[in-house]
């Protein structure tokens, strides 16, 4: 067997589960590299440390299982290195070029970050994390696509989980407008997430997005891999929003670590006493982030954002929408007026109007025809140049 | 010596005559019954001979041959007891044939009492188009049997009631016979008087009904119902469980305009035919049917060994309600969009084929899940991922194709249940239905807006230009197809009934649409 580079030992120790980022960067510490670590375990060495470190830490550095794994892939590593390129995967390790700067100030930073479609998007500016729940209400579902839809035209790329909910509602919005998007996974490439996103999958990498991960390929996701993987949601990101979260949400760790790097965090706020947003509430409360009212202030507290160019096309604004309303019927107008109020049932559309059901009804038809509204389950809420 | 006599039997909803041929001749003492008897009708041996006995005739001592011609023909149940009975009498000589020709209906009891049987109204109507005039019906029968003109009908309590019938002379009877005129719009209108059939609700596990004034909010809902029951149109209601989903559907009995004069012959033909008509006459009201979600196949759509109509036949005419729709057999759900599709069962089996009519209206309702709060703005959906939309596919496409109003329910707010003011009656919303009931069918010759082909229904809508231009712009906004313009035509032309209006406007057209709300496809909003 052909000696391994430094850079091939590092993937190939990566590799093993049981070795993650602490362990990896206790072991480059120890024996100064990663191609000495897998000579350790070789000959026994490793085992000795393995020991000594016990003796002074009270644990074992690592455990036996692990221990045999590694003396069986010191011996030959190469399957390890095969499986990414079988799968055309591109890796990324702190000693390449290309490895995210951003993903340095996590400490330790993951030793290896493996991915599918353009790997340069990592390095993008203008990164921004999209995360909440995997159950949204159907606003929380709504509230994320338009977030995308404004980061999109601002031309920013959104990194998420791939999870279900208000990730996948994060990645489809931002695919649906051609947008690019990172989808960062809890698990090994063979299993990307859940199988109802297969095609998004697609449809992100056909867009130029990436969908990365730091474990190898066979790697199942277990307990904790997916709050691990939330560290790198917020690293990668330069700022960090929160749509609905419950409390112990996966998207508060994502919120904590990008709080603790330094990022800045948006929390979209729900109503006091909402299930589905006691957990955002908290963060607001607890912490330094930021509540976002609104998609023209969610711009500016960005502030890296820059001007964009769809800056100017914003209407709103109460005066522009009064100018709006100005144009429509009657009943249209205060089927409209009611909506803007908030979101509302067909009954309490009659009643706030004082309109019989099938005049109601009629306008709102009016109302969606012309994209001013729109249907949620038995719930309609203004839409388009209504939003504010 | 032989006697012969004449019954019928009930073939789907049509009576076929049947003659009963009774030998009795000298050798030992026994009875044989052929022409493909099953096994209610064989056993009509015992209760003959306990019913002859127990009168206080002789049960012959000899060889009785029954035969049921003609003889191909598969016969059943117990009506034929009676025929059979009053012919052994007379082959053996016990009485003598007076002057008339009667038919003879009924199932003899041991003690020679007369029991009502099932399929009398047709029978008699087969009975008396052969030319029978005179005929013996059950008395529980009675009323039902009177519905057909041009005959004499009798009512029998006991055998020997019908053994002095059969000996008498002609003209003259053990009761006296009401005679009615011939089975025309007129003498049925007449029959108004007559002791109405309260329903067979009960029997499908329906609670009582419900006047519209005791439910409060779901204005929307309310005004959907009346306009699907004006139009005759099919209606699914999904809402969340307390939505009163449930308890608006009870209140459909009384808003249903009632049966006219044909339609009514038609219901009750088949309630005799289904033994639901036992102490009762012509059925005014429309039939409402709410089977339950565990209902099997041949329940609902009729089968089983006596090829019986199911509940869609029941609800001829009238609402068939299926609550709780997803969870019905799915089977049986896809063997109800032929009648939903043409307004008849077939039921074909190896021995044959009968077909029942099952033009009902359909109204359904079902939670958006399995917990039932999917999609409510304030309420959390439990169910685990997935799962909601599995919930709703257990109704196929094709079916729900066929519900012309969708009707998406939110939950009742406290607020609407304390409100002011007092919704209206189920009087006052029935007679809008019935009025807009009636300008429907002077217009489509008879038939309710929901029944109109593509074509008829842009005719009766009459759409002005404004109306027309502004539902092709509604048709390509929202992606509809030309089947779901049709079905928009189609209610729109309901409510605009509803508003006494020749023709349909624009307001129509537009509230029509939003009774298909769930279907419609517009653009995502920026």
């Amino acid at each position: 067997m052909a000696p391994l580079t430094e850079r091939q030992a590092w993937l190939v120790l990566a590799s093993v589960k049981g070795v993650g980022d602490e362990t990896f960067g206790r072991l480059l510490s120890i024996f100064g590299s990663a191609a000495t670590v897998l000579i350790a375990a070789g000959d026994g060495r490793l085992a000795t440390a393995s020991a000594d470190w016990q003796r002074r830490q009270g644990r074992p550095l690592l455990t036996a299982p692990v221990l045999t794994e590694l003396r069986a892939i010191a011996a030959d590593g190469n399957e390890r290195l095969t499986a990414l390129s079988d799968r055309g995967l591109w890796s990324l390790t702190p000693l390449d070029a290309g490895y995210p700067g951003r993903l340095r100030d996590l400490d330790p930073p993951p030793p290896v970050v493996h991915g599918l479609g353009d790997p340069a998007i990592l390095v993008a500016r203008r990164v921004v994390a999209l995360v909440g729940t995997r159950r949204p209400t159907p606003f929380g579902r709504m509230l994320a696509g338009r977030i995308c839809g404004r980061l999109v035209e601002c031309g920013a790329v959104v990194v998420s989980g791939l999870a279900v909910g208000v990730d996948g509602a994060a990645h489809a919005a931002v695919v649906e407008r051609g947008g690019r998007t990172i989808a960062v996974i809890g698990a090994g490439h063979d299993t990307p997430g859940p199988r109802a996103h297969e095609g998004l999958r697609r449809a992100i990498l056909a867009g130029g997005g990436a969908i990365v991960g730091e474990h190898h390929p066979t790697v199942r996701a277990t307990h904790g891999t997916y709050p691990r993987r939330n560290r790198i949601i917020a690293a990668l990101a330069e700022a960090t929003i929160v749509v609905e979260a419950p409390v112990r949400s996966g998207a508060l760790i994502t919120a904590r670590h990008a709080l603790e790097l330094g990022r800045r965090v948006l929390v979209a706020p729900g109503r006091v006493g909402d299930w589905s947003t006691a957990g955002s509430l908290a963060l607001l409360r607890e912490t330094p982030a930021y509540p976002l009212t609104g998609l023209d202030e969610m711009v500016a507290d960005l502030g890296f954002l820059g001007g964009g160019d769809a800056a100017s096309a914003v209407v709103g604004g109460p005066e522009a929408r009064g100018a709006l309303l100005a144009t429509i019927g009657p009943t249209e107008r205060s089927v409209a007026e009611r909506l803007c109020l908030g979101p509302a049932g067909l009954d309490g559309l009659v009643a706030g109007t004082g309109h019989p059901p099938a005049v109601v009804a009629g306008a709102l038809t009016l109302l969606l025809m012309r994209g001013w509204a729109q249907a949620i389950g038995p719930v309609y809420l203004v839409a388009g140049p209504l939003l504010g | 010596m032989l006697a012969t006599l004449v019954t019928a039997v009930v073939n789907g909803l049509r009576g076929e005559l049947v003659r009963v041929e009774i030998d009795v001749a000298p050798g030992l003492p026994s009875c044989h019954i052929v022409g493909l008897p099953d096994a209610a009708l064989s056993e009509a041996r015992e209760r003959v001979r306990g019913a002859i006995r127990n009168s206080g005739f002789n049960y012959p001592g000899s060889r009785i041959t029954v035969n049921l011609a003609p003889a191909d023909r598969p016969k059943r149940g117990a009506a034929y007891d009676l025929a059979i009975a009053v012919g052994i009498l007379v082959a053996s000589g016990q009485i003598r044939r007076g002057g008339g020709a009667w038919a003879l209906l009924g199932e003899l009891s041991l003690s020679g009492t007369v029991q009502p049987v099932a399929g009398v109204l047709p029978m008699v109507a087969t009975l008396a188009r052969a030319g029978y005039a005179r005929i013996a019906v059950p008395a529980a029968n009675l009323a039902e049997a009177q519905l057909v003109g041009n005959v004499e009908v009798v009512a029998v309590d006991g055998l020997d009631d019908a053994a002095r019938l059969v000996s008498g002379p002609r003209g003259r009877s053990a009761r006296a016979a009401t005679r009615r005129d011939a089975l025309s719009v007129s003498s049925v209108s007449g029959a108004a008087a007559m002791p109405q059939n309260t329903g067979a609700a009960h029997l499908t596990g329906m609670v009582e009904p419900v006047d519209l004034v005791e439910i409060r909010g779901q204005g929307h809902a309310r005004w959907a119902l009346e306009v699907a029951l004006a139009g005759g149109h099919n209606l699914l209601l999904v809402g969340p469980p307390g939505a009163g989903k449930t308890l608006l559907c009870r209140a459909i009995p009384g808003l249903l305009p009632p049966l006219r004069d044909d339609e009514a012959l038609e219901v009750t033909v088949i309630e005799s035919v289904a033994g639901l008509l036992r102490d009762g006459g012509l059925r005014r009201d429309r039939p409402f049917r709410a089977p339950h979600h565990t209902s099997s196949y041949a329940a609902l759509v009729g089968g089983g060994p006596a090829l019986q109509p199911g509940e869609a036949s029941l609800s001829h005419r009238g609402v068939l309600f299926l609550d709780e729709l997803a969870e019905f057999d799915r089977s049986a759900l896809d063997a109800l969009r032929q009648p939903l599709e043409e307004g008849v069962i077939t039921l074909a089996r190896a021995r044959g084929h009968v077909r029942y009519p099952a033009r009902f209206q359909l109204v359904a309702a079902m939670n958006p899940c399995r917990c039932g709060h999917h999609g409510d703005e304030d309420r959390e959906c439990r169910c685990p991922r997935g799962e909601p939309e599995r919930y709703v596919q257990r109704v196929s496409g094709p079916f729900l194709d066929r519900i012309d109003i969708h009707v998406r329910l939110g939950p009742v707010r406290p607020a609407d249940l304390l409100a002011h003011g007092e919704p209206e009656h189920s009087a006052v919303v029935q007679a809008r239905i019935s009025a807009a009931w009636e300008r429907a069918r002077a217009r489509n010759h008879g038939r309710p807006n929901a029944n109109l082909a593509g074509s008829a229904a842009v005719r009766a809508a009459d759409l002005p230009r404004t109306a027309s231009v502004l539902l092709d712009e509604l048709a390509v906004a929202a992606g509809m197809s030309a089947r779901g313009v049709h079905r928009v035509v189609r209610v729109a032309r309901s409510i605009a009934d509803l508003e006494d209006r020749a023709r349909v406007l624009e307001q129509d057209v537009l509230a029509a649409v939003q009774l298909r709300q769930p279907d419609m496809r517009w653009p995502r909003a920026a």
